[in-house]
């Protein structure tokens, strides 16, 4: 797996207000944190977003605070959708030799026959959760559905996984399926209003 | 059309749309999602509409979710009537939607024709919308 460098800014100042004026000035707020004292930090929005654009919660990232190197991965990250921009980033800090929980973005392959025939293909996780150690983090898991018919589905179980992974979803959880797909179905009579017409028969005597 | 099966009450008090939406203010199921961008009331009829313009669209293809529903009824006074003498009576349902609530996601189209569709809901929308689309699929 090919690793990523990042530059982070220790971040003394916490709390809304600092920041806020962090992400003015184009940068993340952001915290490191797994085995050792957390540490807060700031890192540049446009780095990030360029580094992790192909990347997911299981690319190991260098981050380099100072002159400190810290081997993390991205554990979570907060986003404004209004405003197109990442508000805060979770790090965890790795240690190697020790098993962690990650999640693994799942990357579908192939064009499923049940498609060609007029199926529509579902995916239902996009991501899977693993616990493995930090060397043999895949970054993908790879789904062939070639072979796929309408009606089908592959379920966690079926994946094709290393015996080093190990994961945490549900064996029948379903990961894919390809369904039927339903008629449009034209206009039906007005419903909601004989529930309010019903409600008005049903006023409390009382009532004025 | 949208609508609850049973009410506890008939009427509701009509409560604010400050702030940002802080729930349903992700991409859930989809991989494409319109969201709001001003808070308002949308009627179930409106819902509908905008739902149909979408599977019109994309034709036999793809899934589209509803993330609001119509769970506020609204009242209205008769025409010519005084003030005063309560409140009127109910006469529809409407979603509460507040600024970044995702309405409606779509998935098993292209982005292309997901942005056409989308637009075409927002059409029948009265609020001005933003199209969104899942952050590993950019």
């Amino acid at each position: 797996m090919d690793q990523k460098t990042l530059t982070g800014y220790e971040r003394k100042e916490l709390k809304k207000g600092p920041s806020r004026r962090l992400r003015r000035e184009g940068k993340i707020p952001a915290i490191i944190y797994g085995h050792k004292t957390p540490k807060t930090i700031a890192v540049d929005q446009k780095e990030f977003r360029q580094k992790f654009k192909n990347s997911s919660a299981s690319t190991i990232l260098t981050l380099m605070v100072g002159k400190k190197k810290y081997e993390v991965l991205v554990k979570g990250l907060q986003e404004d959708l209004l405003r197109d921009s990442i508000t805060h980033i979770d790090f965890f800090e790795l240690e190697r030799g020790k098993v962690l929980r990650t999640k693994v973005p799942v990357h579908v392959e192939g064009a499923a026959k049940g498609v060609r025939e007029g199926g529509l293909l579902e995916q239902r996780i996009h991501e899977l959760e693993i616990e493995c150690l930090p060397k043999d983090i895949p970054e993908f898991i790879a789904v062939n559905i070639d072979d796929l018919v309408i009606g089908e589905a592959i379920h966690v179980g079926d994946l094709d996984i290393s015996p080093k992974v190990k994961v945490l979803n549900i064996p029948e959880q379903t990961v894919i399926s390809i369904t039927n797909i339903k008629e449009e179905v034209l206009e039906e009579p007005a419903e909601e209003e004989e529930l309010l017409e019903e409600e008005e028969t049903e006023e409390a005597p009382g009532e004025e | 059309m949208l609508s609850p099966k049973r009410t506890k009450y008939r009427k509701k008090q009509r409560g604010k749309r400050d702030g940002v939406a802080r729930r349903g203010n992700k991409i859930s199921f989809g991989d494409f999602g319109l969201i709001a961008l001003e808070p308002k009331w949308i009627t179930n009829r409106q819902i509908e509409a905008a739902r149909v313009a979408m599977t019109r669209k994309i034709k036999r293809g793809g899934k589209v979710w509803i993330r609001i529903f119509p769970d506020m009824p609204f009242t209205k006074k008769p025409a010519e009537t005084r003030q005063g003498k309560g409140k009127g009576n109910p006469e529809g349902w409407v979603a509460v939607v507040k600024t970044g609530a995702v309405m409606f996601e779509m998935a098993g189209v292209s982005n292309e024709l997901a942005k056409e569709a989308m637009a075409l809901a927002s059409s029948k929308l009265p609020i001005k919308t933003k199209f969104v689309v899942r952050r590993d699929l950019e």
